[in-house]
Formats: C-alpha cells, sequence, structure tokens
C-alpha cells in the first residue's frame, strides 16, 4: 500500500449483489444517524425530548406502602 | 386511588425469576471458582472427564450469562414495562411457560455440557433440541414484551423499554443464524457453516451476545433502575436516545475483531477495530449519563449501599468499553489474543458490569416485590466490598498474567528462536492463576452472602405477613 487512493481503490465491476446491498445499508445507517443526532441535538425538540425522562416517576399511586411498592 | 399494586400488575413472574437470578448467580460463581482453580490446582480434575476444565466451563459460562443474567433480565424486564407502561403484563400464561421453559433450559445445560454434549461453538455450546427450546421460548418473552407495549397507557414509550426491545429483537436473530445446523443424531449436529465462514458467524454472535444480551439488556436495567433508585430523573434523555441508536447501529459490526491474523480477510479486521473504536463515544455517553443522574446527590452513596452497586457498575461499563476497543486494535490485538488479558477484559465487564447492575437492580426489587426492607443492610454493604474487592483482585491478576504470557510468547533470542517455551509460561502463570481463584472466591463469598439476604428478606416478609396483606388490599379502581 503506497497512498490512501491504494487503501481505498475498489473494483467496482467485482462487486456481488451482496457487496452492494451492505454497502448501500451502510450508507443508509449512516445517514440515518446523522438524522438521528440532528433530531435528539435540535434545540426545538429538547424540551419533548426531555420531558419523557419522567415517565417512571409517573407511577400509580398505591394503596399499600409508597408510591413506588415500598413499605 | 388505584387498585393495590399487587393486584394491578403481574409480581408473582418478577419474584420467581428474582429469586432464581440470585441462586444461579451463586452457582454459576461457584463453578467460576471450581474451575478456576482447576487451572492453579490440576489434581482438582480428579481425572474424571465430567468434571473436566473443558466440560465444566461452559457449564460456567452458561449458567453465569444464560442462568443469572437471564433470569435478571426477565425479571426486570417484565418489571420494569409494567410500571413504565401502566398496564398488566399481556399474558400471565405466556409469562410463566417463559418461566419454566428458561428454567427447563438451564436444567438440560447443566445436564448435558459435563457428559460432553456441545457443538463446540462459544457461548452457543448446546445441541440442536435445546437451541429449538431457546429459541421458541425467547419468542415468547419477546412477544408478551411487545404485547404489553403495545395497550401501555402512557404515550411514550420509556427508553428502558427500547433497550429490552433491541436486546430481544437482536438475540432472535443472533441465535436463529448462529444455531443453524444439520442433526446427525439427537445430541449431535454440525454447523451448517464451514471454515472461515463458520468462524465469522461464530463471532458475530459471540460478540452481539455481548453487545446486545450483556450490554443493551443491562443498559435497559440501568436506564430504569438508577433513576428510581437514586429518585432523580436519568440525567439527559436526549443522550440515552443517541446511545441508544448508535449502538444499535454499531454493535454489529464489531464480531471480527475476534479473528485479527486468522484466515479472514484483513479488511474485516480493520472494519471491526475501528467501529470497536467509534463505540467508545456512545458507550461512555451512556455510562456518564448514568452517572451524571447523582448530579447534586452524590451524597447518596454515603448510605444507599444498594445505588452504590449501581454506580460501580458504571464505573466498570465505562472502563471495560475502554479496555474492549484498545484490545481490538491490530496491535495491540497481537499481544492479547489468547492470553489471560482477554479473561480478565470479560471479567471486568461480566462481574464488575453485568453483576453488578443485576444485584443493584435485584436489591431494589426485593423491597418492593416483597414489601418489606431488606434483613440486613450491613450485609448488603458486606456484600458489596467483597464483590468489588474479588472483582479487583480477579481483572488484576488476569491484566498481569496475560500481558506476561503474550511477551513470553513473543519473545526471541539472538539466534531468532523463541525465548521461552509454552511450559515456562504455563509455569510462570501460576501464582497469578492462585489470585484469580482466590478472587473469585471473594466473589462467590459476597453473592452467598447475597442469597442469605435475599431468602431472609422473604421469610421476613412472610413472618411479619407483608405480602399477604399487600395481596389482600382491595382493588380501588
Amino acid at each position: 500500500m503506497n497512498s490512501l487512493i491504494d487503501y481505498f481503490a475498489t473494483d467496482w465491476g467485482a462487486m456481488t449483489v451482496n457487496d452492494w446491498i451492505g454497502t448501500i445499508l451502510t450508507v443508509v445507517i449512516f445517514l440515518l444517524m446523522i438524522l438521528a443526532y440532528f433530531q435528539v441535538f435540535r434545540p426545538k425538540n429538547r424540551e419533548q425530548l426531555e420531558s419523557r425522562k419522567h415517565i417512571p416517576f409517573e407511577e400509580d399511586d398505591a394503596p399499600f406502602g409508597d408510591d413506588d411498592g415500598r413499605p | 386511588m388505584q387498585a393495590s399494586l399487587e393486584q394491578k400488575y403481574n409480581f408473582d413472574i418478577v419474584r420467581w425469576f428474582t429469586i432464581m437470578a440470585v441462586v444461579y448467580l451463586v452457582l454459576g460463581a461457584a463453578f467460576g471458582v471450581y474451575i478456576a482453580s482447576e487451572l492453579a490446582w490440576p489434581f482438582l480434575n480428579f481425572d474424571s472427564p465430567y468434571l473436566s476444565f473443558g466440560r465444566l466451563r461452559p457449564l460456567h459460562t452458561n449458567t453465569v450469562i444464560f442462568a443469572f443474567g437471564g433470569c435478571t433480565l426477565m425479571a426486570t424486564a417484565f418489571y420494569s414495562v409494567q410500571r413504565t407502561c401502566g398496564v398488566r403484563l399481556w399474558s400471565d400464561t405466556l409469562a410463566r411457560f417463559t418461566f419454566w421453559g428458561w428454567n427447563a433450559v438451564i436444567v438440560l445445560a447443566v445436564l448435558t455440557l459435563p457428559l460432553g454434549l456441545t457443538q463446540s461453538k462459544e457461548y452457543a455450546e448446546l445441541e440442536w433440541p435445546i437451541d429449538i427450546l431457546i429459541a421458541v421460548v425467547w419468542l415468547a418473552f419477546t412477544f408478551n414484551f411487545i404485547m404489553t407495549i403495545a395497550k401501555r397507557k402512557s404515550s411514550h414509550i420509556y427508553v428502558s423499554n427500547w433497550f429490552f426491545l433491541g436486546m430481544m429483537i437482536m438475540i432472535v436473530y443472533l441465535h436463529v443464524v448462529n444455531s443453524l445446523a444439520i442433526p446427525v443424531g439427537l445430541f449431535k449436529s454440525y454447523s451448517i457453516f464451514s471454515g472461515v465462514q463458520d468462524a465469522m458467524i461464530q463471532w458475530w454472535w459471540g460478540h452481539n451476545a455481548v453487545g446486545f444480551y450483556l450490554t443493551a439488556g443491562f443498559l435497559g436495567i440501568m436506564y430504569y433502575f438508577v433513576p428510581k433508585q437514586a429518585g432523580r430523573p436519568i440525567y439527559s434523555y436526549r443522550l440515552s436516545v443517541i446511545h441508544f441508536w448508535a449502538l444499535m447501529f454499531g454493535y454489529v459490526w464489531l464480531g471480527a475483531h475476534h479473528l485479527q491474523y486468522t484466515a479472514l480477510p484483513d479488511w474485516t479486521g480493520s472494519l471491526g477495530a475501528a467501529i470497536s473504536l467509534a463505540m467508545i463515544i456512545p458507550s461512555w455517553g451512556g455510562a456518564v449519563n448514568g452517572m451524571m443522574t447523582l448530579s447534586g446527590a452524590w451524597d447518596r452513596l454515603r448510605t444507599d449501599y444498594v445505588l452504590r452497586f449501581l454506580i460501580m457498575a458504571l464505573a466498570f461499563y465505562a472502563m471495560s468499553t475502554f479496555e474492549g476497543p484498545v484490545m481490538a486494535l491490530k496491535s495491540v490485538n497481537a499481544l492479547s489474543h489468547y492470553t489471560d488479558w482477554t479473561i480478565g477484559h470479560v471479567h471486568s465487564g461480566a462481574l464488575g458490569w453485568v453483576a453488578g447492575i443485576s444485584i443493584g437492580a435485584i436489591y431494589h426489587l426485593m423491597i418492593r416485590l416483597y414489601h418489606t426492607e431488606m434483613y440486613s443492610e450491613r450485609l448488603i454493604n458486606l456484600h458489596f466490598w467483597t464483590a468489588t474487592i474479588g472483582t479487583v483482585i480477579y481483572i488484576v491478576a488476569m491484566w498481569v498474567s496475560g500481558i506476561m504470557q503474550g511477551l513470553m510468547w513473543r519473545a526471541y533470542d539472538e539466534y531468532g528462536t523463541l525465548a521461552y517455551t509454552f511450559v515456562e509460561s504455563v509455569d510462570a502463570m501460576h501464582p497469578y492463576y492462585a489470585m484469580r481463584a482466590i478472587g473469585g472466591m471473594i466473589f462467590l463469598f459476597g453473592a452467598a452472602v447475597m442469597l442469605f439476604n435475599v431468602l431472609m428478606t422473604v421469610r421476613k416478609s412472610v413472618v411479619e405477613g407483608r405480602l399477604q396483606q399487600a395481596r389482600a388490599l382491595p382493588a380501588m379502581a
């Protein structure tokens, strides 16, 4: 290997169907990850997403013990 | 006011899985201590094939991973999905089938592995009829979980359920593909894959068993039980979302790093190593997210022994998810592969992370499932220190032993011949093997203390009539 160009050289003609499926899936997943980062860290979505962290504390009132079932 | 929690939810199934998890923790650790002792003092084989290291080692791994780990996952998943969705399990019958089916798998493993009935695939040793049973029981578990989520009262599915669900779906896929085999008898089959493809499939399964079963599932535990025990919501929900998707998309690539310098194409190992390094980001994001949940309440660690287990587990999670990618690098792997360093790494994850987070969650559950305080807080504290000290002794012994092993194997003299024979390297390992067995014994002692404490808590609840009282409360929906 003499250079990065050699390292990344690809024989496109030798690509099989499996290779293409894998390549396309990888690129799609990469783009979806970028979208996930964008959506999650977008300031507009902050309040809505962070409000969900209270779900474990929105459990039932229990007539026995506290609202978590403790004695 | 709503109906009593005991009437609203199915806690019986959670209680069964919880108690069995503790029993299997003791059994699995005992098997581990025995085989570690065999390596230090080989006379313990007693010249019996049934007690040989080769047969008992898979019994140890299957007991700790699938019996202890599986029962813990099923207990915590069934508990937290009901609590976060505000509904009872979709099917009590399917839950009971999951319990008895999973325990049947464990009994069959205990019977077949010492007899030498094995597919010889690491962490997938069990023969084909048991593999089919595993798939059926796991699907029942998964289906019940999904249907419970489907009828939830909350508008959003809490992130712990995402992790549990990701684990369930991926384990179905991984287990079925890796276990594809042609049976030639009731207890013998051959994998449909061969050669390097077989190795690649095996480690695609092997590392994803770590990634999805031992990591994603236990992160599900972390995202519910750390906030609940701390009494504070998770530090950042947004970080948990990124943690989930990065883990789901990233982990599947890593398996090839187990096969560096083999017949596998070189690029697959490089890819495995590169993605392993990239996985440090979500893993540390998750660990920081869990730890920062205590932000502003660190003093709780002084008095809350259960919280100590949970937070210490996160420290081990951060440490082992840094160590793993480093070991995946080809230059490091050239030294570490096939040595005890790998065993040390695995146990920093298994004892420190998986067992730690499980033990913390089980103590949290015991109080709520039996409606009484633990029999002894001091015994929980004793357990914490024995578990931590035992784990540290174990992994330090294996780090030293492994690095020494690697260096001895590749040392050359001035004539280009090996400086040490293999037997010399084995001899040099002996003090560390003894040290590892002692570390394991200390951990096992702590597990036995936990079992005693748990059983005494059950007894206390029965004597005080707490569980009966909770069950007898009228439904006031």
